[in-house]
């Protein structure tokens, strides 16, 4: 259906971000394609449905020949970010926009939004608006409002960053009828994971080239030589965490716009543990975070922290104790080097950090990066950076919000032995995440939130195989969320 | 509905108190609780507005300056509150401006809650890190902070916007039109009487 011979493609001002892409598309096919940050997944994605050379400028040579006698849409895209995607004030618009694009008549669209509603089982949200959904929702009106335009060829830039286990369900099984009802499906990821399984063929991305092309079986050994599957590194034995508690959260319930947030929370974080906060979006986690350095404010209950009530204190006063670094690092930048982002929190309370500084500087491996500008940056040392301009205020406590979404395995390996190297130097660590092999890899303990409940306070080789927990679909098992176990 | 309340705020009368009379039963279509809410918002602002004019004028002009603008917002709160988007996008297309402005207008309207999720998330970070983003003097140098990635990270939607509309088909020729919500008589008649209500105010005043 679609040939290409040696693609090349470059960006205006750029290198060759494509160097020689071979790749022919059969009918009937489900594929994966792979590769880590910057490994030129997405432009391939672009050259797909004609965004290049149409909407980007740049250079293209090479020979792509897409046989189909259909009409316009021969290739639908669904973009990473459904915020973009999703522009109508309701999902019946927002199906609707792209038929209306086509001129079909009107009883023609009514019938369609109809059609694919039903399939995607998403009718009863087609009187809402697309901002109020649940990540999940959101990618399934996504590809509704793309695959009601009947596209051949499905292309969907990494539909799972941001969900997660229970969205990735949903959005794996109507991919799966998708490709079973006949329309080809395409997904780009850089997180290996339990849709491997459904594809009928992978293909990996390195540099601009592909580096593998075959069956889903026969891809484990490359998706791991080349760190997309994570080689987590083995932990240092547990240091013994001492007794005194340097947080200590007690009965704290959180109420917001009349919704009950957090219910009658209780725990203690040890000095020198490493914990995870577990749950699925919208259990609570963040909210709970958030309490902890004065973003927010408990409406019951109390928060200690090393013995002191943590009410009444500023946020920013808080920085020097507990550090929060939240999940979007492009949040944060706003200083044309960075060396001067990562110093701009300590110079704004007035604390000498320049001991701290080179330490941190060393541990990131940021002495390189120094004079750059951190918005020219890749993904993963954008990360390192958000990351260090929180630790160079030498916090007793860090907590890291999602810290792996948008990374890939290669970062996300480095987190972790980083992370490592911290705790062995004695500092506390909260990891609120729902990437669980993550949180495998780095706890000592994880802390399961369910609908704003404390559910499960324990070891996490016991709870992810707890049965209690992974019938209420606040735990998964770790068979069904990684993908390579066949 | 959208075209009476429009027809209210186009009028920028003098001595309005009247006004106010009608402005306060307006909320009694159920959204008074909304509009409380909101007017934390609204009455700051009208104060510093009655400030400057104060210091600048006179206390006449400044008390009916604030009236005007509470009138002002007021009235606009009713109409985004009590009528979608779409429907007031369908409006202007109806008074006949043409689809590619009225789709600024809709679309620009549908990223205000997400901007300012955009904006709590960015004081969010900050302030983690210690620059105090609070309304405060001393906080003022500090604001580069929040205006700088909201500028650039708001030039990146509206990229990627452009991407997703280019992906569906947006600037084809021969685009139709779906659900035109059509006026009925309970809007014409509304609409007479807004336009009777204006008339009789502006005799009111220069009579």
């Amino acid at each position: 259906m679609i040939r290409m011979k040696n693609i090349r493609y470059r960006y205006p001002g750029t290198g060759w971000v494509l160097k020689g892409i071979d790749l022919s598309i059969q009918r009937r096919e489900y594929i994966t394609v792979f590769g880590s940050n910057g490994s030129g997944k997405s432009t391939l994605g672009y050259i797909l449905n004609g965004l290049i050379p149409h909407f980007f400028n740049g250079t293209l040579e090479g020979y792509l020949a897409i046989n189909d006698a259909g009409a316009f849409p021969v290739v639908g895209t669904v973009l990473q970010n459904t915020d973009a995607q999703l522009f109508n004030s309701t999902v019946e618009n927002e199906i609707a926009f792209g038929l209306e694009s086509l001129g079909l008549p009107e009883s023609e669209i009514e019938r369609r939004i109809k059609e694919i509603s039903e399939r995607l089982h998403i009718t009863d949200l087609l009187g809402q608006s697309p901002m109020d959904l649940s990540g999940g929702e959101k990618r399934m009106v996504a590809i509704a409002s793309v695959l009601c335009l009947r596209p051949s060829l499905l292309i969907l830039d990494e539909p799972y960053s941001n969900l997660d286990w229970h969205g990735i369900r949903q959005v794996r099984s109507v991919l799966r009828e998708i490709h079973e009802q006949g329309t080809n499906v395409l997904v780009i990821e850089q997180r290996v994971g339990g849709f491997l399984r459904d594809a009928t063929r992978c293909i990996v991305t390195e540099h601009g080239k592909i580096i593998f092309n075959g069956s889903p079986e026969d891809s484990y050994e490359i998706l791991r030589r080349n760190h997309l599957v994570p080689n987590y590194p083995k932990r240092c034995d547990s240091i013994p965490a001492c007794n005194d508690p340097l947080l200590s959260v007690r009965n704290l319930s959180f109420r917001s716009q009349k919704k009950e947030i957090l219910k009658n929370i209780s725990f203690e974080i040890k000095n020198g543990e490493t914990v995870a906060v577990i749950g699925k979006n919208g259990a609570g986690k963040t909210s709970l975070v958030k309490q902890f350095n004065g973003l927010l404010r408990p409406t019951d209950g109390d928060l200690f922290f090393q013995g002191e009530k943590i009410k009444g204190k500023a946020t920013s006063q808080l920085a020097t104790d507990i550090g929060l670094c939240f999940q979007n690092p492009n949040d944060q930048f706003f200083k044309d080097n960075v060396k001067d982002e990562i110093l701009a929190g300590a110079r704004a309370i007035g604390k000498n950090t320049d001991h701290a500084f080179h330490t941190i500087c060393n541990i990131f491996h940021l002495d390189s990066i120094l004079d750059k500008s951190p918005y020219r940056l890749s993904e993963g040392e954008k990360k390192r950076v958000a990351l260090a301009s929180v630790f160079v205020m030498q916090p007793k406590l860090v907590i890291l919000d999602e810290p792996t979404v948008g990374q890939d395995g290669r970062f996300r390996e480095a987190l972790a032995s980083l992370l490592d190297e911290l705790r062995t130097q004695g500092l506390t660590i909260l990891i609120v995440t729902h990437d669980l092999e993550f949180a495998r890899a780095t706890a000592d303990r994880w802390i399961v939130l369910h609908d704003g409940r404390l559910i499960a306070d324990g070891y996490p080789r016991e709870l992810c195989r707890d049965e209690y927990l992974v019938r209420i679909g606040a735990m998964i098992r770790p068979e069904e969320d990684a993908g390579l176990i066949f | 509905m959208a075209i009476l309340a429009v027809f209210l705020a186009r009028r920028p009368e003098t001595l309005l108190v009247q006004c106010m009379i009608i402005l306060f039963s307006l909320p009694l279509l159920g959204i008074g609780g909304a509009l409380v809410r909101s007017l934390g918002l609204i009455c700051p602002m009208i104060g510093l507005i009655f400030i400057i004019t104060f210091l600048f004028y006179d206390v006449q002009t400044a008390l009916l300056l604030s009236v005007r603008l509470l009138n002002l917002m007021t009235v606009s709160f009713i109409l985004f509150r009590v009528s979608g988007v779409e429907e007031i996008g369908n409006t202007l297309k109806w008074i006949g401006i043409p689809h590619s402005f009225v789709f600024i207008f809709t679309t620009a309207m549908r990223y205000v809650p997400l901007i300012g999720q955009k904006i709590r998330n960015i004081m969010d970070a900050q302030t983690s890190r210690g620059i105090d983003l609070r309304p405060k003097i001393k906080n003022a140098g500090n604001f580069i902070a929040l205006l700088m990635p909201l500028l650039i990270q708001s030039f990146v939607l509206s990229d990627e916007l452009a991407i997703a509309m280019e992906t569906r088909g947006f600037g084809r020729k021969g685009r139709s039109i779906r659900k035109m919500h059509p006026l009925t008589g309970l809007d014409y008649s509304l609409m007479a009487i807004g336009l009777g209500f204006l008339i009789l105010f502006a005799w009111w005043e220069n009579g």
